[in-house]
């Protein structure tokens, strides 16, 4: 636990919101800097102790993530609609717990590729989207890529996929062990002249930097890792900064609003307490790292009488190009028992349709992979969806279990402005605040992308020998956990909301730094890139700190 | 063997791996859950746990009737039947619909208990005579159940049965671990490999392979 405590009324250096996959990285760089820091998150601090392998609580009842009792969301996909409440399935599904979501991740690590940042420049204009490049290349992302390699834990094999961007160093752990649905999957993939290759994932496949190997007990996404095998800031990131005795991370600390002063630069960040009591942190500088859908729900709800529509909004893009990655599904049965609840969800991911092309008729492309079905309770939830529901038939059904496995194809979402994380006008959480709204509606290229991702999958299935392929109905998404581009980057001030150096346009001491900085989204599971992002925010952060320059 | 390709048209979602999904498809029940959400997602674990264990032993029931509960326990056992293995009956699951109705999913509770209520009178009104659902023969529950497995409260049921299947036994269903052994999930907290058949023989990964 934290050993340093600052007061309130202490201006700390730093004041970061949100200790998940970027807060953690940015707590760790930062105080390993030398400045004095201060982590807010809203959830609780939970130890490996807490962590079970409880489908009813993590996945039907919010155990770590939104509880809809006290923070409600609403959705809509028409944005002139009024959204409506959505129940106790949230639209945007995100661990409120020390270490974010990276608790409760797959912990699927692929880096995005060379393209990934210059797209735009390639293929050009998108009509209704806000397709553009990077205000930076996959070539300064690398060494970062490779910091989150090694002072994450990532698992994985150099050189196996032959789409695989550069890389300075090899990974630090070797992949972890192959599963049935990878043998299978890489046989099919094969058969068809793909490439699949060991699924880089930030789970530990021996010892590593004092957490142990993962023990295969299968209860990866939407659990937390009671192993600690699992690289999540929670085990490496957090306790690193704390110890460095310049970091407190405070737990229940909900951060309602950013101020500034007369000269318009943040003062510190207002926040309530467990005991809903408002509290004021003053900092030098502030660091919003809240995720996609929380750092511009916070910045909307600073809006002042000098920042009217939100603090550093001048551009009006704070909350707008949400994307959240499409992830279509095919199941698949075979023969003999694959056993899918063992073990890490992913092991081997093919990157063969990785690049957009032209000649498909859509902009998109993507990323396979071989996986769990899910675990008991929600695989089964499913299966009723996707043939007989009861009686003897499902009974058959159910006894697949063992025999059964998914691929996933995970695609591009371009950016559109109307989709978009706001304010909602009426409806308001427990502490009186608005309530997130969400607004999506997927671009019928990313629709027919994910179609042309399943083809793909069933494919492959087919090819591997499956006994029975299903696919998942490719449906506009009311769902997302990738919560991206809400914030972006870029090196125009009316058209991104943070420069190349995750500095804010509008205030010069604000910065933002999480998957609201992506300019696209990439082809799915997007942490890795997010974390690279941190690593690198917090160097240059630290520079500008020591030159006098925030 | 070519394999059987299944376009399945039932409008869920695409979503990666989604929480509480369907558990409310019918609208009702998602307006009823929205009025009384403070209570759908748990404070207490613990709790909620101790309470499922003193309810799977009870005589009594903690939401329903005894007239609602032996329906529910007959449409459970329709779901997933009983025959040379056991079925919903043996794993608890009504208790744990009962229990859940009373406790963790108590806002889907007058919903479904309305739903219960419809399915009754209209299986009463095609069954001249009978006392309700439960007192007919299984050949008839099945016949009557093909009629109306697409509405609503059948599908919330259904669910819940699963979940009550499949969670785990600690909040009163899947009794003695009967729903997974019945799937074949074997509840150790940990695994070595190989873990499946395919995985058995596995030469190493060989990036060569691929190459042509």
């Amino acid at each position: 636990m934290s050993a340093v405590r600052y007061r309130d009324s202490t201006v700390v250096d730093f004041v970061v919101v949100g200790s998940g996959a970027a807060g953690g990285v940015l707590a760790r760089e930062l105080s390993t800097s030398g400045f004095s820091t201060v982590v807010l998150e809203q959830g609780a601090r939970l130890t490996p102790a807490d962590f079970e392998h409880d489908e009813l609580k993590y996945w039907f009842l919010g155990g770590i993530t939104n509880n809809d009792g006290r923070s409600p969301q609403t959705f809509r996909s028409d944005p002139e609609a009024t959204a409506k409440p959505t129940g106790m399935r949230p639209a945007l599904w995100y661990a409120r717990t020390v270490g974010g979501s990276s608790t409760h991740f797959t912990a699927n690590y692929w880096r995005f590729h060379e393209i990934d940042f210059i797209e735009r420049s390639k293929l050009g204009a998108i009509a209704g989207t806000g397709f553009e490049d990077w205000p930076i290349t996959y070539a300064e992302l690398e060494p970062y890529y490779s910091k989150v390699e090694w002072d994450i834990g990532v698992s994985g094999l150099a050189g196996a996929s032959p789409f695989d961007p550069p890389r300075s160093r090899p990974y630090p752990m070797p992949p972890l062990p192959v599963k049935s649905s990878g043998v299978l999957f890489e046989r099919g993939a094969r058969k068809l002249g793909l490439h699949p290759f060991p699924a880089p994932m930030a789970i530990n496949s021996k010892a590593y930097r004092g957490r142990p190997a993962c023990i295969n007990c299968g209860f990866c996404h939407g659990f937390a890792c009671e192993a600690q095998a699992k690289s999540s800031t929670l085990f490496n990131m957090i306790p690193e900064a704390e110890a460095t005795g310049r970091c407190e991370v405070r737990a229940y600390s909900y951060v309602v609003r950013v101020d500034t002063d007369a000269r318009g630069r943040a003062t510190g960040v207002a926040y309530l307490d467990r005991a809903g009591r408002e509290h004021f942190q003053k900092a030098r500088a502030v660091v919003l790292a809240a995720n996609g859908a929380e750092t511009p729900r916070l910045l909307l709800g600073s809006a002042s009488s000098r920042f009217p529509d939100g603090l550093a909004n001048s551009s009006g893009l704070v909350g707008k190009y949400l994307m959240m990655n499409y992830s279509a599904r095919v199941s698949a049965v075979f023969e003999h028992e694959l056993n899918e609840y063992k073990s890490v969800q992913v092991t081997r991911v093919i990157h063969d349709f990785y690049d957009a092309d032209p000649r498909r008729g859509f902009y998109g492309g993507g990323g396979l992979d071989a996986r769990i079905g899910p675990q008991p309770a929600m695989w089964a939830q499913r299966l009723g969806q996707e043939g007989p529901s009861w009686g003897a038939a499902f009974k058959a059904r159910l006894r697949e279990f063992p025999r059964n496995m998914i691929v996933l194809g995970h695609g591009t979402s371009l950016p559109v402005a109307t989709n978009a994380v706001s304010l909602d006008p009426t409806v308001k959480d427990a502490w009186g605040r608005p309530a997130l709204r969400v607004t999506y509606k997927d671009h019928p290229d990313d629709l027919a992308n994910a179609r042309f991702m399943q083809d793909r999958a069933l494919e492959i299935m087919e090819a591997a020998g499956a006994q029975r392929v299903t696919r998942a109905p490719v449906n506009e998404q009311n769902f997302g956990m990738h919560l991206l581009g809400t914030c972006r980057m870029g090196n125009d001030a009316r058209s991104s909301v943070v420069d190349r150096y995750h500095r804010t346009h509008d205030v010069p001491n604000l910065f933002l730094c999480d998957g609201s900085s992506l300019v696209t989204s990439g082809r799915g599971q997007p942490t890795m890139t997010i974390q690279a992002l941190a690593f690198r925010a917090a160097d240059h952060i630290a520079r500008f700190a020591r030159a006098g320059e925030i | 063997m070519s394999p059987t390709v299944v376009s399945d048209t039932a409008a869920s979602d695409t979503a990666v791996h989604e929480p509480a999904a369907a558990v409310h498809t019918r609208r009702e029940l998602l307006e009823s859950a929205l009025a009384l959400l403070g209570v759908a997602a748990v404070s207490g674990f613990a709790a909620t746990r101790a309470l499922a264990n003193e309810a799977r032993s009870s005589t009594t029931w903690r939401y329903f009737s005894s007239g609602e509960a032996a329906t529910i326990d007959a449409l459970v056992a329709q779901i997933i039947p009983s025959d040379d293995t056991p079925g919903a009956r043996e794993m608890g699951v009504a208790r744990f619909i009962d229990h859940a109705l009373a406790d963790f999913m108590a806002p889907l509770a007058p919903a479904l208990r309305l739903g219960l209520a419809e399915f009754e009178v209209t299986c009463r009104a095609q069954h001249a005579g009978a006392e309700g659902f439960a007192t007919l023969s299984s050949e008839q529950q099945i016949a009557w159940l093909q009629q109306v497995e697409h509405t609503p409260f059948f599908n919330s049921v259904q669910q819940l049965t699963v979940l009550g299947a499949l969670s785990m036994p600690d909040y009163g269903g899947n009794h003695n671990g009967l729903g997974w052994q019945l799937i074949g999930f074997e509840d150790l907290h940990a695994f070595t490999p190989p873990f499946g058949y395919y995985d058995r023989d596995y030469p190493g990964f060989d990036a060569a392979a691929g190459k042509s």
